[in-house]
């Protein structure tokens, strides 16, 4: 019974979501596509770094690639919006391809911070490239259709979260688990991890330039700070912790309630926004390490003892 | 020639400075296995303290360095002690995740409590310089370089001969027979990681004598810290001083010969590049 009900839940919002722009007000369609594309990226960031267990912290690298392919081929050579942002999801993957191969090799802290410096590297790279504007960027052709930019955002986000559904039960998602759990124990078990790393790796970096490819022709802009921002590492990671790294929906409702509760604060004082992000980021790591999913599958059964669990499971 | 020679020196007095800053990245890294991602935040407090003891009390910022120091332990020691201790034996990932969030919170409520603006700290000796077989120096950036340089070779002296060091290296290499034989981690990890603030601290009070700051200088910091701490590797300090010599040299020749807005290209390239070939460090022992 208690199911049904949530499937229908389920379904009820997944029919009502395409509609919203006829009925609600611009300022919520705009903080609504924003929302789907931070999802977007926090749903990517969750096949490398929720199933595979590779946590990349600089994913904004290819949300970067993405929006400065989508920029260059329409700017610099006149090509329309669907060729350009297939030309930056294109890059991205050739990116992740040529890059994954050296770096996958790396784990834990050294894989963290060598995708980060990987950012700031290409960050500096594309600040020196004159097709791509230096460091004043590019400006894109106007498009003001809020609606069609609100419809592109969710279908990615769609696309995205049928990807990880589709992880979630194959044979390929079982070894990006396995990988996660135990490299050395897949490799044995016949898992070609160096093929599935990278493979994981070229999917988060097509999604996240895609959602860059459709923020920058819907901002119409674009410029090396603001296309690498680390703070978009930032919230798509613990967008996608907090809600529950691993799981197909997880990294939905942490996006929604975080993004939700940031604009809230947003409207008084910018900073405290962030300023908000980097306190869920300690108080979940210390009393919900697994994310909002594991808290309702184990809150029922356990109740408070649940945070205790966890401090005394990690503590000195 | 000489504008060869002008460039080195300019290298490796940036590099002193640099590898004040990776040690206690390196050393909290190496002792507590944390990233400690909020590092650069941390410098960034230290060079607040100095600049606020320079404005309202006029305090010489070399003067200023002790209480530099002392501010930042204390707030590391209570960071360790009180939150960090609580997640110390979590996965590596929510450590650095953790550390993340503070670097976050630390440099938000600076910019709310500090302003966004640039600050200096502009003492009456800072234009001096000296000239010595034809290159020019700084006077603060000499005296930075040897500040570094004394504290990296105390914090040496402290690991390798005082009792509180052998537990801190005892914790570093078998945490259960540390504690076996009588050592608290708890307070062990606190300490070192107050140290490693403290170093933060001085590197912070020493980065507002030679640069600008914001809020917003944390971050580069960070990554330069750790790529020194890579290519020096984390058993020995003295290896973190190779490798901030190298970097700060390896930034110089950057920006004269390819143009200044490489420098961080050519860093995190070299990072990265390092990390891929040896992950253990340029003179990490190889296993």
């Amino acid at each position: 019974m208690k199911r049904a009900i949530a499937w229908l839940a389920l379904s009820a919002t997944v029919v009502m979501l395409p509609l919203v722009p006829w009925i609600a007000p611009p300022a919520l369609i705009q903080f609504g596509t924003t929302t789907l594309l931070i999802a977007t990226l926090a749903q990517a960031w969750n096949i490398i770094g929720g199933y595979t267990g590779y946590a990349s912290f600089g994913n904004s690298v290819f949300y970067g690639i993405g929006g400065y392919g989508t920029a260059i081929a329409m700017v610099q050579f006149d090509l329309p919006f669907g060729v350009g942002i297939l030309l930056g999801g294109a890059l991205a993957v050739l990116f992740a391809l040529l890059l994954g191969l050296p770096v996958l090799r790396l784990r834990g802290h050294y894989f963290a911070i060598a995708t980060l410096a990987l950012a700031e590297a290409m960050a500096g790279v594309v600040s020196n490239l004159d097709i791509a504007g230096r460091n004043i960027g590019l400006i894109l052709p106007l498009r003001k259709d809020d609606v069609l930019f609100y419809e592109l955002s969710l279908a990615l986000l769609a696309l995205a979260t049928l990807i990880v559904y589709w992880i979630s039960r194959s044979r390929f998602g079982f070894g990006l688990i396995a990988i996660r759990e135990d490299e050395d124990a897949a490799a044995v078990m016949g898992v070609n991890t160096t093929l599935f790393k990278s493979l994981a790796f070229m999917l988060a970096g097509f999604l996240s330039a895609l959602a860059g490819g459709v923020h920058a022709y819907w901002i119409t802009f674009i410029d090396p700070v603001s296309a690498f921002d680390i703070t978009l590492n930032v919230m798509m990671i613990i967008m996608a912790i907090f809600g529950g790294a691993g799981t197909v929906l997880g990294p939905l409702v942490g996006a929604v309630l975080l993004a939700s509760i940031s604009e809230v604060l947003a409207t008084e004082i910018s900073a405290m926004a962030s300023l908000f992000f980097g306190l869920v980021i300690v108080v979940a790591v210390i009393f919900m390490p697994r994310g909002l999913a594991d808290l309702a599958r184990r809150f029922r059964s356990l109740g408070w003892r649940y945070f205790r669990e966890n401090l005394r499971l990690h503590r000195l | 020639m000489s504008l060869f020679l002008q460039i080195i020196a300019n290298g490796i007095l940036l590099g002193g400075l640099y590898a004040l800053m990776a040690l206690g990245l390196a050393l909290v890294w190496g002792v507590l296995n944390i990233v400690n991602l909020a590092h650069g935040a941390f410098i960034m407090l230290g060079a607040y303290v100095a600049f606020y003891l320079f404005t309202l009390l006029h305090l010489d910022p070399f003067a200023a360095l002790p209480l530099c120091m002392a501010s930042l332990f204390v707030f590391g020691y209570c960071l360790q002690r009180y939150v960090l201790n609580l997640i110390v034996r979590a996965p590596m990932f929510n450590t650095l995740l953790i550390t993340f969030g503070f670097d976050v919170v630390l440099t938000y409520l600076a910019q709310i409590t500090f302003s966004a603006d640039f600050r200096v700290v502009n003492p009456s000796y800072a234009g001096a310089n000296f000239t010595l077989f034809g290159v020019t120096l700084p006077l603060v950036r000499v005296l930075a370089f040897a500040m570094a340089l004394a504290l990296t070779l105390a914090v040496w002296l402290i690991l390798a001969r005082t009792p509180v060091g052998r537990a801190v290296r005892a914790c570093a290499q078998n945490l259960l027979a540390a504690r076996l034989y009588g050592v608290d981690p708890r307070t062990v990890y606190g300490l070192t990681f107050g140290l490693g603030a403290a170093l933060a601290g001085a590197a912070g009070d020493l980065y507002a004598v030679v640069s600008q700051i914001n809020p917003y200088i944390g971050d580069p910091l960070t990554a330069k810290s750790f790529a020194i701490s890579i290519i020096g590797g984390l058993e020995n300090p003295l290896g973190v001083v190779v490798g901030g010599l190298f970097l700060g040299i390896l930034e110089s020749l950057t920006s004269l010969y390819v143009g200044s807005t490489y420098t961080d290209v050519v860093s995190f390239g070299v990072l990265v590049l390092v990390l891929i070939a040896r992950p253990q460090g340029l003179l990490g022992k190889t296993t």
